[in-house]
């Protein structure tokens, strides 16, 4: 243990304070980068460091919180390697030259990183290893320099601290301290909160983690509270010198340095360990907070038990109440899933995501093997995707070491791992996966001599990997014993081995268990009546995680009436909401793939024409199976379903259907057409395209909601769309048009500033695939505009877009 | 907060006509769960102002020049920069139905952007009646963007307020806002009480526009 972690277990440790408002004090302009001041200024920044180190600090922040390469990037006035370096010389100087207050040694150096000032994709425009590779190129100079820790603060995103995290314990040996900026809701700015934080610091195994800026101490007392619950790791409090309030023009603060230190000396006793102060903060604060705190002793927190995974959004904790891993995401046994697959079918993967939510699962598994696809690249593209828009932690199921650990590592949170076992070389290939991101393992209770028999058999496996797991520093809490289900077909006493070792690993080893339930039934018929009550029996013998089909109502009936019975309902409030008022037989199935509001039963008795022009997408489902018995595919669509878009389409274009209904139209119509390709491919028939169309919102460009407007229709239309998806380089969009000879592209540009990123796009193509054509459309585009960039269309709306794509294609 | 269900029909394009059963629906499902997915921030902070001649403005933190902006703030003294944020929970909500239902996709980002502005319609409110006590007017909002206020200045006006770590807003290298359901703008605060709407739509130079409220 270096220094530094030695100290802030022996004694209160101290940071400096603010930086900003004292060189703004300094002259420092609105606007000016604070870190061009190590080079221009250096005299200013160590005075600035050697005052806190004389009033009494331990560690002085490095002036380097926005020093990274989009701000001093090459070629700029200053690079980024001449301000780091400054930076830290200045500190250096500091550190030899401080006249240090009784009882203070030597100073430390904390190299400071901030956040990059992007928003991560999906939602904004950075890239995850893109961040990771700012990160790293900060932290190398860094330690070349001779950082003592370093500090990531007033980190507001998750995904953005986890590529920190890791690009400062990828490049250096040093202790990682991350401060988090939450707001008085105890949330942070991307949704996090202070559990699902935790889980993920503590999963990446940081030295210190806590809190700073956004904050006065006052208002940060609540949260410490909430962090003290649930870390085991020694915590920072960093405030803001109070809430602020603009004066003329100027920043002040509602509570002075005396009270300031009253408060932090509150917040120590508290269990604080290492404190001092953010913006608005001064030397004096930090000197009154020394002198009010510096006695006061260590109170760490104590070491929690808690098997904890966490989302971007959320941590889930197995603890008294178990919890549900929906595991309907992967392909064993369903052709559809395949098929989806290796069409990166995503639309299809998600949908059995968001049912699951929607029905109850508390973790989503993850399993995206396919024998012929590239098990890794996919196991990103679902998990990135997944993760963009549901919130529940994942569970990255794969025996593919390299798909678990890129998987891992772009995963925005603390994953569940399916699955490790007793033998060696498994354990010795993942445990240094688990250390490094963080996770919680399942571990299957077998080893190099097979599956034990007996219950005590499986507790001899599992403790030994208990016993491995620690020499890696990984905890039995962080461990899950897999009680092993076999099908009681084959072993009749198959269910009782596998109850009792879910009894032993509670009840004798405190551990925590999961369990694939249905593989109990395996060759039984009516399998969900074996499943769910074999399911009650495991809950009532201590299962803490059940690995089930969420969309089952048998299994939820099971689940929900555990919950009841054993007071984890209080008032029974969920099984009244879920049962009052309903009629269900047993075996039903909940409605899979079902989408909030896209359900309706109205219009029971409407043809498939009307059911599309109403854009009722239950009704035209419905609808066209009834259709399909006697009336072949071809005619279905030829004879109801083209006249209904066509009348849609039509009303769209004089003003008297609106965008809603358009969509709402050619959602319906595009329910009718999946049956009718299920009866194509049976029959052999391949399905006649008109023709592919290349699609993207241009490179600056984040907004893709017309682009994907324009898809939707086009797709009812009977084209093969290419969607390059957003923020699309040029290069690319050329490079598909020529490979896949594609003679239609459609572009879309919402702001004055991405329009030449537009009008480079087309010129590209037109010197590279002068044949193929270029429509485009966007809020800021007019017919004028189009031409004038080289369009050969523009249009004002989808519809236009459909009927540019019939001309150039010569439908009609 | 109350959203305008006929400004969500604006935004969709429907002018004043009545939706149907089915889109009314989904725009109420919509409002609920962007009510439940939003995180309301907002950040505000006054400074001095000097009109100069050429429509050359000093904000004191920045200075530019608008020919329509310095009509705006004619006889102003002062001016508020401001920024507002629905946060990006309502980003991921929009981008979970663009993958699932689009025709949803587009009545959450209609119903989304009548929420932002009814946002900033009530924090406008408010800094309007603590001025109005010490006897100033506040002139309509205007954004980067509106008639030849350049969209540049919304580096200055995010770097002032420090957006990125107050309210989370942070800007694309091409000046697009994220979150996407953002507000950056200016008013301006006069001793003359005249043009004291806080709306700001009805301020904006460009009065062909599709969607203008009037």
């Amino acid at each position: 243990m270096t220094g530094i972690l030695k100290e802030i277990r022996k004694r209160i440790v101290f940071f400096d304070g603010g930086t900003g408002s004292l060189l703004q004090a300094n002259g420092l302009k609105p606007g000016e980068l604070p870190e061009t001041w190590n080079v221009i200024h250096p005299e200013i920044i160590t005075k600035l460091h050697r005052d806190y180190l004389e009033a009494g600090a331990d560690i002085i922040k490095t002036n380097t919180f926005g020093a990274n390469g989009l701000k001093f990037y090459k070629g700029a006035e200053f690079d980024l390697d001449e301000v780091v370096r400054a930076a830290l010389k200045n500190a250096r100087e500091a550190v030899e030259t401080a006249n240090y207050p009784d009882g203070k040694e030597r100073g430390y150096i904390a190299l400071d990183l901030g956040p990059t000032g992007k928003l991560l994709k999906p939602l904004g425009e950075l890239d995850f290893e893109d961040a990771y590779h700012m990160y790293s190129q900060v932290v190398t100079i860094g330690v070349e320099e001779g950082a003592d820790l370093i500090l990531i603060e007033t980190m507001s995103d998750s995904y953005e601290t986890k590529a920190a995290v890791l690009a400062a314990k990828e490049n250096s040996n040093l202790p990682v301290f991350v401060t988090m900026i939450f707001d008085e809701k105890g949330k942070l700015l991307t949704g996090g909160n202070v559990e699902s934080t935790v889980a993920l610091l503590e999963g990446l195994r940081v030295d210190a983690l806590g809190i700073n800026c956004g904050l006065g101490p006052i208002q940060m007392e609540g949260i410490l509270s909430d962090i003290m619950k649930v870390t085991s790791t020694p915590v920072i409090v960093n405030p803001n010198a109070g809430l602020p309030r603009s004066e003329g023009g100027k920043t002040v603060y509602d509570i002075d340095a005396d009270e300031f230190a009253r408060v932090m000396s509150r917040i120590v006793e508290m269990g604080a360990c290492v404190v001092g102060g953010c913006c608005g903060t001064t030397p004096e604060h930090i000197e009154k907070t020394v002198a009010l705190c510096k006695d006061i002793p260590v109170n760490l927190p104590d070491k929690k038990n808690r098997t904890v995974i966490s989302s971007y959004a959320q941590a889930v904790v197995m603890d008294r109440e178990p919890i549900i891993i929906g595991e309907r995401i992967n392909p064993t046994g369903k052709s559809k899933f395949k098929q989806a697959l290796r069409d990166h079918n995503l639309e299809y993967i998600l949908r059995e995501g968001v049912s699951q939510q929607d029905n109850g699962a508390h973790v989503l598994d993850i399993n995206v093997g396919l024998p012929g696809i590239d098990e890794a690249s996919m196991m990103v593209e679902v998990i990135k995707e997944i993760q963009s828009i549901i919130d529940l932690p994942l569970q990255i199921d794969t025996s593919d070491i390299e798909a678990m650990e890129q998987a891992m590592r772009i995963y925005n949170g603390k994953p569940l791992i399916n699955s490790i076992n007793g033998k060696q070389e498994v354990m010795e290939a993942i445990f240094p996966l688990v250390k490094r991101y963080g996770g919680v393992v399942v571990a299957l209770a077998l080893d190099e001599d097979g599956i034990p028999e007996t219950a005590d058999g499986r507790i001899a496996v599992a403790e030994k990997i208990y016993k491995k797991a620690k020499e890696y520093g990984i905890d039995k809490k962080d461990i899950v014993i897999d009680a092993l289900c076999m099908t009681v077909s084959s072993d009749s006493k198959g269910a009782l081995t596998t109850l009792e070792t879910l009894r032993k690993v509670r009840d004798e080893l405190g551990g925590k268990t999961t369990l694939g339930v249905s593989n109990i039934s395996f060759g039984l018929p009516q399998r969900e009546i074996i499943n769910a009550a074999f399911f009650t029996m495991a809950l009532q013998n201590g299962l803490s995680a059940a690995i089930i089909n969420p969309n089952s109502e048998a299994m939820m009936r099971s689940y929900l009436s555990y919950m009841t019975l054993c007071d984890l309902d209080p008032q029974c409030s969920r099984y009244i909401e879920v049962y009052s008022g309903q009629v269900a037989t047993l075996g039903d199935t909940l409605k899979p793939g079902a989408v909030p509001g896209s359900g309706n039963n109205a219009g029971n008795e409407l043809s498939l024409g009307e059911s599309i022009k109403k854009g009722l997408r239950d009704r035209a489902h419905a609808a066209v199976l009834e259709l399909i018995k006697d009336k072949e595919p071809l005619s279905i669509i030829n004879e109801e379903m083209i006249p209904a878009l066509d009348q849609v389409g039509k009303g769209f274009e004089k003003g008297t259907v609106f965008l809603p209904q358009l969509l709402m139209s050619a959602e319906a119509a595009k329910a009718a057409f999946e049956v009718i390709k299920e009866q194509l491919a049976k029959s052999g028939i391949v399905e006649a395209k008109k023709g592919t169309v290349i699609l993207a919102t241009v490179r600056g460009d984040i907004h893709d909601i017309g682009k994907n407007i324009v898809k939707v229709l086009l797709e009812n239309y009977s084209y093969d769309v290419i969607d390059l998806g957003k923020d699309v380089p040029p290069e690319l969009i050329v490079k598909t048009a020529v490979e896949k000879d594609v003679k239609l592209v459609g572009l879309s540009a919402l702001m004055t500033t991405t329009v030449p990123s537009m009008e480079e796009t087309i010129r590209q193509l037109q010197k590279e695939s002068p044949d193929t054509k270029v429509m485009v459309g966007g809020a800021v585009l007019t017919e004028d505009y189009a031409k004038t960039i080289g369009a050969n269309q523009y249009c004002k709306d989808a519809m236009a877009s459909v009927n540019y794509a019939e001309g150039v294609f010569k439908v009609k | 907060m109350e959203i305008s269900r006929k400004e969500v029909r604006r935004y969709l394009g429907y002018g004043i006509q009545d939706g149907d059963d089915a889109v009314n629906g989904l725009i109420e499902e919509c409002i609920k769960e962007l009510t439940k997915g939003a995180t309301f921030k907002y950040v505000s902070r006054t400074y001095p102002l000097k009109l100069l001649p050429d429509g050359e403005i000093d904000f004191t933190v920045f200075q530019t020049r608008s020919l329509n902006l310095s009509k705006n703030l004619a006889d102003c003294s002062q001016v508020i920069l401001f920024a507002a944020t629905l946060g990006t929970g309502v980003d991921v909500l929009l981008h979970k139905y663009t993958k699932l239902q689009m025709s949803k996709a587009v009545i959450m980002q209609a119903a989304a952007a009548a929420m932002i502005e009814e946002f900033c319609d009530e924090e406008n409110q408010k800094l309007k009646v603590e001025f109005e006590a010490q006897g100033l007017y506040l002139r309509p909002r205007f954004s980067p963007g509106y008639g030849d206020f350049a969209l540049e200045c919304q580096r200055n006006i995010t770097a002032v307020l420090e957006t990125s770590k107050r309210v989370g807003i942070m800007l694309t290298d091409s000046l697009l806002m994220t979150p996407s359901k953002s507000v950056t703008a200016i008013m301006g605060v006069s001793e003359k009480p005249y043009r004291c709407e806080v709306k700001g739509c009805e301020s904006c130079g460009k009065t062909d526009c599709a969607y203008r409220r009037n």
